[in-house]
């Protein structure tokens, strides 16, 4: 019964991802090198490791068509409103940091709290004749978090990349992004609400919840965990 | 035939019998009047698909939209009424995403508590066939803004106040935080013209165009308008009752004899919006009938009384029928002039096979 663990493919997830493992001995190997989407763990022969982008191994992960991987937080919560429940999050890798938060213009001096968004937002249409826009590549959890914020006057711009750039070059008014030190969203005239991170999100070994747990199966998956340590 | 082919077919027939224009969208629809209308909120709901140039579309969500929209775009004024069973098609976090609905849609009608008691009427029928005892659910979004109206305290609070009417969380972070207010001595206020100044700057150094989203004169004149609101207290006796009066619960004779009490307490007038609840009530017969005087369907396009019929969950598990009712003040800022009287539409949602219905109250057609 061998189980598939999944490695991001490539960059430095990959690379911190395999010294971490090794780290509590265990050699990830990739024998073809990055080409190769194929790999092991010296001395498990039971395991499988499988080198994927890290937003597809959240969606297998969440499908039960791995066993465990290594993949952002954000990308769990952002693939599937069910996604949290679909998994659990074993480990904290310790890299990776960085949160989803939502940004307005510095220029809002009048908007400090998702509150005064609210306020914007209810009028923004009949003071603009449009919905407030906001730039996110989170759609799943810009939607819950405004939501238990109770703003719903509102529309999704999805953007994939440069998500910082939106309210400059006047595609969205707001934006919801991942940052870790908010850097790039100052060099970008905007301000992080003071009540607006909506996800604190690290790379993690998460288990699936929904993969074939059999009894061997679940043995092999402690067996391994006990070795990763606390 | 099987039980449940008797009782669609019975519901056709009641549907038949309301003697509406028998509408029937279709069953691919433009995504964009719904995100433009109910919001992402609503839009996370829908089954989307998109068209080689881009273009979204959903499958039928409701068809409340369809039908007013179509209304709209004839330009009559007059009054009109729509009946429609079918199926509609939306993402639930459990139970299948396609399920019937069925309702009626009353247009301009002369007489709005006429056409509320015939959406009443239908929808206790239409639980009727499935061997319900419904139990009704009714909230008065007209009274709790008489009430907003006359209660004392800044203006500008009053709209905050009404838009987060129906959100209970939202409601209570407002009302704690307007509770806990502290009483800070003001400091100057820039004047509105160095205000409008200083944002322009950060404005156009960030690269933001002054005039296609908010102006720096809307940013300036909402930024003193906080720190008037700030400094101007919504009285403790106004938070007060309106924590008191969002509490009101229960058996609807006993809601709203507690609201009237509320009322001659505070001196409001609230009798015009009480005696309208009570006509409907009246209505409603042997029905189980409770008020909350704190339900509300989320948008801010629903007025007057809203209710929701839900089955009770009998062993033999009916479907469980919900229905809202409400008076869709968005028809009306879309029409000018307004039409005299308010348009009614009620929809009977019930999942698409007779089997038990896990899912919470729908919030309501978008």
């Amino acid at each position: 019964m061998s189980l598939t663990l999944a490695v991001p493919s490539k960059g430095r997830l990959e690379e911190l991802t395999r010294a971490w493992f090794a780290e509590r001995g265990l050699t990830i190997t990739r024998p073809g090198g990055a080409r190769s989407y194929l790999g092991a763990i010296e001395g498990l022969p039971d395991v499988t490791v499988r080198f994927y982008p890290a937003s597809e191994i959240a969606r297998e992960l969440i499908r039960g068509n791995i066993d465990l991987g290594v993949t952002g937080r954000d990308l769990i919560h952002e693939t599937s409103e069910t996604g949290p429940a679909s998994v659990d999050f074993a480990r904290d890798l310790q890299f990776g940091h960085a949160d989803v938060v939502v940004a307005v213009p510095d220029a809002w001096i009048d908007v400090t709290h998702m509150h005064d968004l609210a306020d914007v937002a209810s009028d923004f249409r009949s003071r603009h004749g449009r919905w407030l826009r906001i730039a996110t590549k989170y759609i799943t959890i810009t939607r819950q978090h405004f939501a238990r914020a109770g703003i719903a006057e509102y529309r999704i711009v999805e953007s994939l990349g440069a998500t910082e750039a939106a309210p400059a070059s006047g595609v969205a008014d707001i934006v919801v992004d991942i940052t870790s030190t908010g850097s790039t969203l100052a060099a970008n005239g905007l301000r992080v609400l003071e009540d607006g991170v909506m996800l604190k999100s690290e790379a993690n070994l998460i288990v699936s919840r929904t993969a074939d747990w059999s009894a061997p199966r679940k043995r092999a998956l402690d067996d391994l965990l006990s070795r990763l340590g606390d | 035939m099987t039980n449940a082919a008797m009782r669609r077919a019975q519901l056709e027939t009641l549907v038949e019998a309301q003697g509406g224009y028998r509408a029937t969208p279709p069953l691919l629809l433009s995504a964009d009047p719904y995100f433009d209308l109910a919001g992402e909120e609503f839009g996370r709901r829908l089954l989307l698909t998109t068209d080689q140039s881009g273009a979204e579309y959903c499958l039928r969500p409701d068809f409340t939209l369809p039908i007013v929209a179509d209304y709209i775009a004839a330009g009559t004024r007059e009054a009109a009424a729509f009946s429609y069973l079918g199926p509609i098609f939306r993402q639930r976090e459990t139970g299948p995403a396609e399920f019937d609905q069925a309702g009626i849609e009353l247009l301009a009608q002369p007489d709005g508590d006429i056409a509320l008691d015939q959406v009443l009427t239908f929808a206790r029928a239409a639980l009727s066939l499935y061997g319900v005892a419904p139990s009704v659910h009714l909230g008065g979004v007209g009274l709790f803004e008489a009430l907003l109206q006359q209660a004392d305290m800044p203006d500008a609070w009053r709209s905050r106040i009404r838009h987060r009417f129906g959100h209970t969380e939202a409601m209570d972070r407002l009302l704690t935080r307007l509770e806990a207010a502290p009483d800070l001595p003001r400091s100057e206020q820039p004047s509105r013209d160095d205000l409008v100044e200083d944002v322009t700057a950060r404005m156009v150094s960030a690269g933001l165009s002054l005039s296609e989203g908010r102006t720096p004169a809307e940013i300036a004149d909402r930024f003193l308008e906080q720190q008037a609101l700030d400094a101007a207290h919504v009285p403790a006796a106004t938070l007060k009752l309106l924590r008191a009066y969002l509490a009101i619960k229960g058996d609807a004779l006993s809601a709203l004899r507690q609201l009237e009490t509320l009322g001659e307490q505070h001196r409001l007038f609230l009798g015009a919006p009480l005696r309208t609840i009570r006509r409907h009530l009246e209505g409603l017969g042997e029905a189980r009938v409770t008020f909350d005087a704190s339900f509300s369907p989320r948008l801010d396009y629903y007025t007057g009384i809203v209710f929701e019929m839900r089955g009770q969950g009998a062993p033999c598990s009916p479907p469980a029928a919900n229905m809202t009712a409400f008076w869709s003040a968005w028809v009306q800022q879309r029409l000018s002039p307004p039409p005299a009287a308010p348009f009614g539409s009620i929809a009977l949602k019930r999942s698409g096979r007779d089997e038990p219905d896990p899912r919470r109250p729908l919030q309501g057609p978008p």
